[in-house]
């Protein structure tokens, strides 16, 4: 089976110019949704929350109790099951969206009634309700940040020294478009920026890099075959002759991703949505931001060196 | 006419039987027959909170301490500065957040409010109540200072559970006096080790051994001392021992310790001169001056350890000693790993107590586990139908090597001890998506080489060996940012990082070695004449 033809011969040079005012204006859109949301919608891990631990006489489900508190305006981030399966004990978290720290009196009384008054709950009781803290500080994406750039300059390096600076460069603006873009997906989405979308973004960039480098090293190999063609139709065969395994590749992965993202449950489907968004913005910036970019790069070292013989003659 | 490379054969068979031991443990859920457990790994992966649960610990952290500590210096200071008045205190009370002190006379008294005053008017309310002054903390200082202690708790807690082991343990300030922690699974052994590691005060001190004895009263008598606080009064002050010799139940030593363990700078695990587990430590800066002040003006005498008021061990000071040093005592290697660790991560500032020590299910809940592994199952069968839609016999060769891939995978991730979390998982799925992406490479790469009519086995070397540097450098990057990752994250991002670098390198095996085998397996021998690509 094949989806791309062999002798597939379209122009992407002559489409990077709007493409990348296309860019331009995703990348805008992105700051701006995180200027406006005052950055990402920090996720309870990271901005604590209220605790209660509820005690049931009868068995009961995680399901029940979760839908019960649902059903009373209060939707619990997570519902746990606490000491043995016949204590019927349970943990229940809410994020501070749902019970904000000034109204944890409120809430208290309010718990009480629920219990009392939800049949299923019946001769349920509150052991204990907490403030709690974050899980997680927001130095962990401090250091994440910190790793990602360094990890940006060694692909800057490990590219020069495989390929030349503006494949390296390419590849890196890239990785970045990338991911200003995604946060800006998730921001304009209002998703809860959780430690599994921390796990997602960081994907992200590694599959932007890996689309980028196949790109590359189909270029850098014609180049060494043939020195009649110009650098730019040189770069459209290269592009030409890997859209086969890049599209494949993306489809693959959407494969995966489809049914994490409808089948997968809360958590599974905003890791799913990142990752689609990811894969879609990495296999475009591949072509119209990295390769583009090795365009204009060699455009500009063409340039540069016509005016150097012209001063020398 | 080809034959197939005994060496990767090998190393392929050696892979897969390794996995599968450190996988059965994962699958049979830990009933494994006696030999096994003699010979084989008996702890497979670890599961995350949000797919297993663990233990629950709720820790009551003593700010009241902190309170009377804080009051103490207060008094202390007061006393010291009035001395140089030429004043004195009488006596002084601590009752909760108050501090009651007492004078003989009212110009002792006005001297001590100006001290006071100038010292202590912004953290706390002075009063004058007839000959005594009463400092009150103001609710301010007192909600800080129990902050601090929390936090400083927390600190050192998450350090000690942390270098425990590649665990994501959950830990949270709960309230203005506890504080929550979470275990991923973690069996009996592990639990009580937990808990003893997280209960420790861990405060070492360094004293001057003066006496033994067998009991308590024989030390008293001997310094014609009625009380412990005798003793104290002169200097001196009592120890249980543990070092295993019936004359020295208890030890007199000096009542302040010449250096403390805040200064250590390092501590690892090391044996003695029988070969039995010992803790060597080193001190920074001021702990080893202090520490060869202390060495060096005592030697021949005892050199009492004291952790957490038991003294461990008393060797006999033979030299002066600033640096580093050992302790050696009754321990049994893991509790010499632990008392490393706690030494490490500092001592506690103030005293915590378990109040309640459970079980907890999966944070996540059975519904969205069962939900989370059924759409990975989906995701996993429609790839390999793609491969075989697409790829037809090179497709099922791929599939083969997929499989192999995830074995390997998750047998490493068994064998490091990583914690895997549902994104974790999730992102092993995607491992399997982008090994794919190298099979794509080079199976696109064969096409392309069979269409300029090479023959089948030439198209197959080539289209290998050409793809090499591109699945290669492609893979390379993405483990560098891995590494990088690894290197500068904590905790679930370092987890992640660790699964990350585990799958890339796994792949880049399964995709040029592991794949290429096979196919060698499938057509050796024969001269064939197309390939089913």
């Amino acid at each position: 089976m094949q989806i791309i033809g062999p002798d597939s011969n379209y122009n992407f040079i002559s489409k990077m110019g709007k493409a990348f005012k296309i860019s331009i204006v995703l990348i805008l859109l992105s700051l701006g949704t995180l200027a406006y949301h005052k950055g990402p919608n920090w996720g309870v891990e990271f901005t604590g929350g209220t605790e209660i631990h509820l005690k049931f006489q009868n068995p009961i489900t995680v399901k029940d109790i979760r839908e019960g508190l649902e059903n009373d305006g209060f939707k619990p981030q997570s519902v746990q099951q606490f000491g043995l399966a016949g204590d019927n004990e349970y943990l229940v978290h809410f994020s501070p969206d749902v019970v904000p720290f000034e109204r944890i009196d409120d809430f208290q009384v309010k718990m009480k009634e629920i219990i009392t008054n939800v049949p299923i709950f019946k001769g349920g009781e509150v052991l204990r309700i907490d403030y709690i803290g974050p899980e997680v500080g927001k130095e962990l994406i401090e250091k994440a940040i910190m790793a990602i750039l360094l990890g940006c300059v060694g692909i800057l390096i490990y590219i020069i020294f495989r390929f030349e600076f503006g494949y390296a460069m390419g590849a890196v603006l890239a990785l970045l478009h990338d991911t200003i873009i995604t946060l800006g997906a998730i921001s304009i989405t209002n998703k809860e920026f959780t430690l599994a979308i921390v796990a997602a973004l960081l994907t992200v960039i590694g599959y932007s890099v890996n689309d980028t480098i196949v790109i590359f090293d189909r270029v850098r190999e014609n180049l060494g075959k043939t020195s009649s063609k110009s650098f730019n139709t040189i770069v459209n065969e290269g592009v030409n002759q890997t859209l086969s395994r890049t599209i494949l590749t993306a489809l693959t992965v959407f494969i995966v991703l489809i049914p994490l993202f409808f089948l997968g449950g809360a958590v599974i489907h905003d890791f799913a949505f990142t990752l689609i968004i990811g894969v879609v913005i990495g296999t475009y910036s591949s072509i119209f931001i990295a390769t583009a970019f090795l365009v204009y790069w060699k455009a500009r070292e063409r340039k540069r060196q016509q005016q150097q013989t012209q001063q020398t003659s | 006419m080809r034959r197939v490379s005994r060496g990767w054969l090998t190393v392929i068979a050696l892979f897969t039987i390794l996995s599968v031991i450190l996988l059965t443990p994962t699958f049979t859920g830990g009933n494994l027959p006696g030999w096994w457990k003699k010979m084989f790994p008996t702890r497979g992966i670890r599961l995350g909170l949000d797919l297993k649960g663990g233990i629950f610990l709720q820790l009551g952290v003593r700010v009241d301490k902190a309170l009377h500590q804080e009051l103490n210096t207060i008094g202390e200071t007061i006393s010291q500065q009035l001395k140089e008045h030429k004043g004195l205190i009488k006596s002084s009370d601590i009752d909760n957040d108050v501090l009651t002190i007492n004078f003989f006379s009212q110009g002792d008294l006005s001297k001590a409010r100006e001290i006071a005053d100038k010292n202590f008017d912004q953290i706390a309310d002075i009063k004058e109540k007839q000959l005594s002054l009463e400092i009150n903390l103001s609710n301010n200082y007192v909600e800080q200072i129990e902050k601090n202690a929390i936090s400083q708790v927390k600190q050192i807690i998450e350090n000690r559970v942390k270098d425990f082991g590649l665990v994501e343990p959950s830990i949270q300030r709960a309230g203005n006096k506890r504080i929550l922690i979470q275990v991923p699974g973690a069996s009996q052994a592990d639990r009580e080790r937990i808990v003893d590691l997280i209960k420790k005060s861990a405060v070492l001190e360094f004293k001057i051994v003066k006496d033994t004895a067998p009991d308590k009263e024989t030390l008293l008598a001997r310094h014609d001392a009625s009380s412990e606080e005798q003793l104290e009064k002169q200097g001196l002050t009592i120890h249980p021992g543990k070092t295993g010799n019936e004359n020295e139940k208890y030890f007199l030593t000096t009542k302040e310790a010449g250096v403390t363990g805040e200064y250590i700078s390092d501590a690892r695990i090391t044996f003695d001169d029988f070969g039995r587990p010992a803790v060597g430590f080193r001190f920074r800066g001021e702990g080893a001056t202090k520490f060869g002040e202390l060495t060096g003006s005592n030697i021949g005498q005892r050199l009492a350890i004291v952790l957490d008021g038991i003294v461990q061990s008393a060797p006999v000071i033979n030299d002066r000693i600033s640096y580093q040093g050992t302790i050696t005592g009754n321990f049994t290697t893991d509790e010499a790993k632990d008392l490393a660790l706690v030494l490490r991560s500092g001592s506690l500032p103030v005293p915590v107590e378990v109040q309640q020590e459970r079980t907890v299910g999966p944070s996540l809940g059975k519904d969205s586990i069962e939900k989370g592994k059924f759409s990975m199952q989906v995701g996993s069968i429609l790839v390999i139908i793609f491969m075989i839609l697409f790829y037809r016999f090179q497709g099922f060769i791929a599939n083969i090597a997929l499989t192999l891939n995830m074995l390997f995978i998750m047998g490493f991730l068994s064998a490091f001890g990583v914690t895997l979390t549902l994104p974790g998982i999730a992102g092993l799925v995607l491992t399997l998506g982008m090994a794919v992406d190298g099979n794509i490479i080079i199976f696109e790469r064969i096409k392309e080489e069979l269409r300029l009519n090479k023959s089948p086995w030439n198209a197959i070397d080539t289209g290998y060996a050409r793809s090499l540097w591109t699945v290669l450098d492609a893979n390379i990057t993405t483990l560098i940012t891995g590494l990088i990752l690894f290197w500068f994250g904590t905790g679930p991002i370092k987890g992640f990082a660790a699964t990350l670098c585990i799958g890339i390198i796994s792949t880049v095996f399964s995709n040029v070695i592991v794949a290429r085998i096979i196919t060698n397996i499938f057509y050796r021998g024969k001269d064939i004449k197309s390939v089913s690509i």
